[in-house]
């Protein structure tokens, strides 16, 4: 399953607004790549073929690097900063 | 009394079972869905093996440093949580880099402490060191002053 939405929050207790929290519709994004997909594919082609990569083979590594990123969280705190990036 | 009802019912006695997992697979022995002994065999097999050990989903790293060993202010601490599908993938897109590229990233892989040669990691051998991974736990304490605190294991 590709990720559907990506969680970006940003604190630092020295900010007036302590920071921001971002709830990124990843799903959204599958509109523009859509529309844009015989543009994608011919440059991931051209850029296969320049670098002597299979293109197919390349495609599906992606794909498959795509479909693995749901679970990833990363949460840092440091110096009274805190960063979470958490994809869904 | 059937035979495979006196199996399950032995594995309950002697605990190899619970009586929830007994009771799953009396109730799989009805009549309506009496499975052969090879499928009998194998729905034991994956109750015991699932009872036993549950298969990683997870590698997590955690780390815990002191303001004094960072130089910042307050304590520091990371929380990654990385699927182990992410890191199936990640060996894999390891194979789109060009031959020519293997030499040089090796060697400096190896002078920034990471004696790994990435010719070496192939499919084939993928799947056996993400299997030794999920066994792997690392725990790293700072001795004195020092308070770093670092923690890789899996779940």
């Amino acid at each position: 399953m590709t990720p559907n939405i990506a969680i970006v929050q940003v604190t630092n207790r020295e900010w007036r607004w302590h920071g921001f929290k971002l709830w990124i519709p990843l799903f959204l994004l599958w509109i523009p790549a859509i529309l844009l997909s015989p543009v994608i594919l011919l440059v991931i082609f051209g850029l296969c073929i320049a670098g002597r990569l299979d293109p197919f083979r390349a495609m599906q590594i992606f794909w498959d690097v795509l479909c693995s990123l749901p679970g990833t969280h990363v949460h840092v705190r440091a110096d009274q900063n805190t960063v979470l990036v958490r994809i869904l | 009394m059937n035979e495979n009802r006196r199996q399950i019912l032995e594995m309950l006695a002697a605990g190899k079972l619970t009586a929830d997992e007994a009771e799953r697979l009396i109730a799989a022995l009805e009549p309506e869905s009496t499975p052969s002994a090879g499928e009998f065999d194998g729905m034991v097999g994956r109750l015991r093996g699932a009872s036993v050990k549950t298969k990683a989903k997870y590698l997590r790293v955690l780390v815990e440093a002191d303001g004094e060993m960072t130089g910042l202010k307050g304590p520091t601490t990371v929380n990654v949580r990385v699927p182990m599908q992410l890191l199936r993938a990640g060996v894999r897109l390891a194979a789109l880099i060009p031959q020519q590229a293997h030499g040089q990233l090796d060697e400096a892989l190896s002078k920034h402490g990471v004696p790994i040669t990435l010719s070496q990691i192939k499919p084939e051998n993928l799947e056996e060191l993400i299997e030794h991974l999920e066994d792997l736990t690392v725990d790293v304490e700072g001795k004195g002053g020092n308070t770093t605190k670092v923690r890789v294991f899996c779940e």
